[in-house]
């Protein structure tokens, strides 16, 4: 809410400095979003009267001017334009001034002439028509002949003026006006307010007979307030409340339109006003629109509306839309004669919707969005009235049209000064309290501790104990709370189990070299074309957003993999040589599309990488590290991912359980993406890896006898998974086998094409005792024949 | 006899101080003292020594035999020490040459600063919970306070998904979901991502993420919210932070207020961080409405408690001095590094 200074002291005294003033109103509640001093434009340009003009001795376009500014002297200045004559008043920017384009005005010589300053015009003051008349006329601005001579410019234009712009919460609709504002001000500086007390003489006659009004929708207007005037005068309204619109932004237009659109900014209740001759039927009709239904408004818009908006219609078409915008065909004209004026309440949210609808936002359908006092509607056409009489812009006819559905009882409020302590932790007074409280215009009686408050009506976001306190507090000052430590009941913050196995996680995975990253948890729909999903896997049925951004972010994701992708590619195209990413992220999974409860968010999670080094086994390292934190091993397959390389793929499970699919990116995938490097990249289930999730470990004793190592060297087919050598082994070995690895693949030279040589350390021990070179003999000989059994043959 | 002895000594003790290394003082250790070396063989010659004389010479022998032992042990220790700090010197590294590791990765600034939230809040008692971030209208806005024509619940401001399902725009839900679930006293935190529907800029992300806190219990005020979340501006901004309450609005508290801190990088005194103003807004607080309680199964004539909300994108780029917003989720490797201590 931009308010001028000047305006605001209307209503009431500032005596403070400008920062102190707003420092209290931050200090209560409304922020000072930026302080405008418009006198900080220009200095040093006065009204100055040209009393002689002659021609330059040396130059054809120049004339030189003697000036009247006030001194005793006139002032010499050569100008170039041609609209000058002797006796016009012209704004002069002598030596050392400055203007508000960024101009530094100094004397000099023009053509061997002095001259000491310049004759501006209006675009070099940046003026506007409407800031000024004539202001857009090529050349010099000619002044209207009102002011003195020597009169600085500033005060001709009104700009000896300071524009703050307040912050106004949601819940304060009601300073969204200059005297709502002014209202806190009095309060903040402990000054008296001095709101217009509106009064006026009505000439006679029966609104009755001018005009009838029907509310056809009271859900959309709970209350239609309307006066009429008649023998409009039409004319310019006064200097003073020209200068209040200027200062609001609103450029003035006529008496009667000025007087809306200054109650409207002085009271915050939208005023409009119809020419009477246009009302067909002499009858106003406010009803919801009929679908498809036409009309022009004010600005030359033709709109089509919809059964959903709010009109003000004549008997015929609608006229208005209700509190965002008149009619063209009702609007007020040079040669109006009778109106009627409209004071209403619309309510908020249709007016939003229909000022979003039609692309129009208006002064009038911000205050009607953020609500407006059912009461205050006749508050502002009385003073609307008072200034129509005070203009003598018409004659008030008798009687008023309100059509309302009831109007709200005055709210009571009864609480102890007691109980507002103790919400604030604080001992105020009782008596501080309703003091404040009345000073906020809120009625409160004080009765042994008990305050009694009757709530004025624009102060309908107070209901209850915790909003008086609010008000106590804020106009207190919040300066008084002191903190006091956390007290209660000593109790150990918990972490959920998820939360803990998260960490755990985070830890082992950072400690592996692995950045972890974030990724926005929608995605385009695209992302699964991307990875080449079958046209009825699963993680295609993804949840859509009714009203995305953009395609880009328009279904929440069912996997993290594409997005890892996405950051791998940027990593690549950036050429960053090598990355090892991971993320912890939702996957969200509906139940039934479209979504009628709330879907399953599973945490998952992904690791990404590439780079030189990197291979399937880094990868796999890296998946069996995240597997390891939470003691579980799981028995891995060749996986059918379409996006990765077949050959190099693998599923993780744990008791048939999908655990992870991870592998090498298929170079299709990769060009897809953009990656130009052999990228790796895992998924993993955490809901199924956390319910795998081992118990607490118990000791195992420390061996006693000493263990006994043989090596095994075996032949076989190439296309025999090593898991499937190592179960057999395991599976015949005996109860003292301590260890299996596998420390060698080879193929190549020596060995016969189509087969591979894998060697293995295997461990035994016993608990008992040493292991006799016996006992070691006949355990590798089961192992031996059952490898072969499988076509494993020991090698020489 | 004596003569022989001192002769066997000289030249043994030329010999030891002459021997290059240990090989050769070995070599001279037997052929002096071993069984078939001279000093021996002196030994053996005793007997042709008329026996008045033996015990003499016996002393003698032994006397030069002791010696030798101990010359020889201490030629050989110098020659081991010698050996060792040659060895030593030749092991010499050039220190400043950089080490061998095999460096950690990180965890992203964003959950770097949660974690020291999480910290924080938990020493002081407050439950970490997680809400859904799939929500109703319920959860989202009614059971907040938020009416159904507040401008918060346009399509223009949320993300929807259904008719009544919307992605949260704000972690208040869990405080809902937190009350309904548990009877006070109530001490919670809720750390989660939240959405909404504004376009990607500097300061701007359609997903961003919050912290939300709520006590509630009898007899709390606004003291103790006061006390609370300057205890967490101490830790998070050093102990000489001042914290400052500016009455605000926000529909599910009631006082509500902006929570302002004393600028950390000018103490207060106004620079160009704090725009001049010596504070930096860091969060919105208040006493949680009684609207709110009541929904919940709370009596709030007998219980009333505190909710505050942190944004944690904006605490992480402030505290970071990140200048786009859009850095924290574009994940380059380069930006991830500068975090990972």
């Amino acid at each position: 809410m931009k308010v001028s200074l000047n305006w605001l002291k209307r209503y009431v005294d500032i005596r403070v400095p400008l920062q102190e003033l707003c420092d209290k109103m931050v200090m209560s509640g409304f922020e000072v979003d930026g302080i405008e001093d418009l006198s900080q434009t220009m200095d040093n340009v006065v009204a100055g009267r040209i009393v002689k003009l002659e021609k330059h001795p040396d130059a054809d376009r120049l004339q030189i001017c003697q000036l009247d500014v006030g001194g005793a002297e006139p002032v010499q200045i050569v100008t170039g334009a041609d609209n000058v004559f002797e006796g016009a008043l012209v704004p002069v920017a002598l030596h050392d001034s400055h203007l508000p384009n960024g101009a530094h005005i100094k004397k000099g010589k023009l053509r061997g002439v002095a001259s000491n300053g310049m004759l501006c015009s209006g675009e070099e003051l940046c003026l506007k028509e409407a800031d000024y008349p004539g202001a857009e006329v090529h050349g010099i601005l000619i002044l209207r002949d009102e002011a003195p001579v020597g009169t600085d410019m500033r005060e001709v234009l009104g700009l000896n003026d300071v524009i703050i712009d307040f912050s106004v919460t949601a819940n304060r609709p009601d300073c969204q006006s200059v005297l709502g504002i002014a209202r806190e001000v009095a309060v903040a500086l402990k000054e008296p307010l001095r709101a217009p007390e509106p009064s006026y003489t009505p000439k006679g006659g029966d609104i009755r007979d001018h005009i009838a009004v029907r509310v056809e929708d009271f859900d959309l207007c709970p209350r239609y307030y309307g006066r009429v005037v008649t023998n409009v005068r039409m004319g310019p309204s006064p200097k003073w409340m020209q200068q209040c619109l200027k200062s609001a932004g609103m450029r003035p237009i006529s008496n009667i339109v000025d007087i809306t659109n200054f109650v409207m900014l002085e009271t915050g209740q939208p005023m409009h006003a119809f020419d009477l001759r246009d009302v067909r039927g002499a009858q106003i009709i406010v009803r919801r629109a009929k679908e498809g239904e036409q009309m022009t408004t004010l600005d030359g818009k033709p709109h089509t509306l919809t059964g959903e908006m709010l009109v003000i219609a004549d008997a015929e078409e609608p006229s208005c839309i209700a509190g965002v915008m008149g009619g063209l065909d009702s609007e007020i004209k040079d040669d109006t004669t009778a109106i009627f004026f409209e004071s209403a309440k619309f309510r908020r949210d249709s007016v939003r919707k229909t000022a979003r609808a039609l692309g129009m936002r208006t002064e009038s359908s911000a205050r009607f969005e953020k609500g407006v006092d059912i009461m205050n509607t006749e508050y502002a056409m009385d003073r609307a009235l008072q200034l129509i009489e005070e203009l003598d812009a018409g004659d008030i006819v008798d009687g008023a049209i309100d059509v309302n559905d009831g109007l709200p009882q005055e709210r009571v409020l009864t609480v102890t000064a007691e109980s507002i302590n103790a919400l604030l932790g604080l001992q105020i007074p009782a008596e501080t309290m309703a003091e404040i409280l009345n000073r906020l215009q809120i009625r409160t009686t004080l009765e042994g501790g008990t305050l009694t408050c009757a709530v004025p009506s624009f102060r309908d976001d107070i209901e209850g104990r915790a909003d008086l306190a609010e008000e106590v507090m804020r106009v207190y000052g919040y300066n008084h709370i002191v903190g006091t430590p956390m007290r209660g009941e000593i109790v150990r913050g918990r972490k959920l189990p998820d939360r803990l196995a998260g960490d755990r996680l985070k830890k082992r995975l950072t400690a592996q070299g692995l950045y972890e990253i974030t990724t926005y948890s929608f995605i385009s729909p695209k992302a699964a074309d991307l990875l080449g999903l079958a046209a009825d896997d699963e993680r295609r049925r993804q949840i859509a957003l009714l009203n995305p951004l953009g395609e880009e972010y328009s279904v929440m994701r069912t996997q993290l993999t594409s997005s890892m992708l996405t950051v791998l590619a940027t990593n690549y195209s950036r050429k960053i040589p090598a990355v090892r990413f991971f993320e912890l992220g939702k996957r969200f999974i509906a139940d039934s599309l479209p979504l009628d409860k709330q879907p399953a968010e599973l945490p998952a999670l992904c690791i990404g990488l590439y780079g030189e080094g990197e291979d399937f086994f880094t990868l796999k390292g890296l998946v069996e590290e995240a597997f390891a934190a939470f003691g579980v091993t799981p028995e891995y397959e060749r996986a059918a991912e379409p996006y990765l390389h077949p050959g190099r793929q693998a599923a993780a499970k744990v008791n048939g359980q999908a655990l992870a699919v991870f592998g090498e990116l298929h170079p299709d995938t990769a060009e897809r993406y953009g990656i130009g490097a052999r990228a790796y990249v895992a998924e993993v289930r955490l809901e199924a890896l956390y319910a795998a999730k081992q118990p607490i470990t118990y000791y195992q004793p420390l061996p006693r006898f000493p263990a006994v190592e043989r090596d095994l060297a075996l032949l076989c087919d190439e296309e025999m998974p090593v898991a499937e050598i190592e179960k057999t082994i395991r599976d015949h070995a005996g109860r003292y086998l301590e260890s299996v690895s596998l420390f060698d693949v080879y193929q190549g030279a020596q060995i016969e094409a189509g087969k591979k040589s894998v060697a293995y350390a295997l461990t035994f021990r016993s608990p008992q005792g040493t292991l006799t070179d016996q006992e070691i003999d006949a355990a590798l000989q089961k192992i031996f024949k059952n490898l072969g059994e499988k076509g494993c043959i020991l090698r020489a | 006899m004596k003569e022989k002895l001192e002769q066997l000594r000289q030249q043994a003790m030329q010999a030891l101080e002459a021997a290059p290394d240990k090989k050769a003082l070995e070599e001279l250790r037997v052929k002096v003292m071993g069984k078939k070396g001279s000093l021996t063989e002196l030994l053996r010659g005793m007997g042709s020594l008329p026996p008045e004389e033996r015990p003499k010479a016996g002393q003698m022998v032994n006397q030069l035999r002791q010696e030798l032992t101990e010359r020889f042990d201490a030629r050989e220790a110098a020659m081991e020490a010698a050996a060792k700090a040659e060895r030593l010197a030749a092991e010499r590294l050039d220190v400043t040459m950089p080490g061998k590791r095999r460096p950690a990765g990180g965890l992203h600034p964003l959950n770097r600063v949660l974690d020291e939230l999480i910290d924080i809040f938990q020493s002081m008692g407050f439950d970490v919970v997680d809400g859904p971030e799939v929500e109703t209208e319920h959860y989202c806005f009614e059971a907040l306070n938020v009416p159904k024509d507040h401008p918060a619940r346009d399509m223009q401001d949320t993300f929807y998904l259904g008719p009544d399902l919307l992605l949260r725009t704000q972690t208040s839900a869990a405080q809902i979901r937190t009350m309904e679930g548990r009877t006070p006293p109530i001490r919670m935190i809720c750390p989660g991502r939240v959405y909404r529907a504004d376009e990607v800029d500097a300061t701007h992300s359609p997903v961003f993420h919050q912290v939300e806190g709520l006590v509630v219990d009898k007899g709390i005020t606004m003291c103790d919210l006061k006390g609370v979340l300057e205890q967490f501006a101490h830790e998070i901004y050093g102990p000489e932070t001042k914290v400052r309450f500016r009455p605000s609005f926000f529909p599910f508290t009631e006082p509500s207020v902006e929570v302002d801190v004393s600028c950390s990088e000018c103490g207060g005194k106004g620079c160009r961080i704090c725009k001049g103003t010596g504070w930096i807004e860091i969060l919105g607080a208040g006493m949680v409405h009684p609207n709110v309680l009541s929904g919940c199964g709370i009596d709030p004539e007998v219980y009333s408690g505190f909710a505050f909300g942190i944004g944690l994108d904006r605490l992480t780029t402030t505290r970071h001095r990140i200048s786009d917003i859009r850095l924290l989720f574009e994940n380059d490797r380069r930006f991830l590094e500068q975090f990972a201590r």
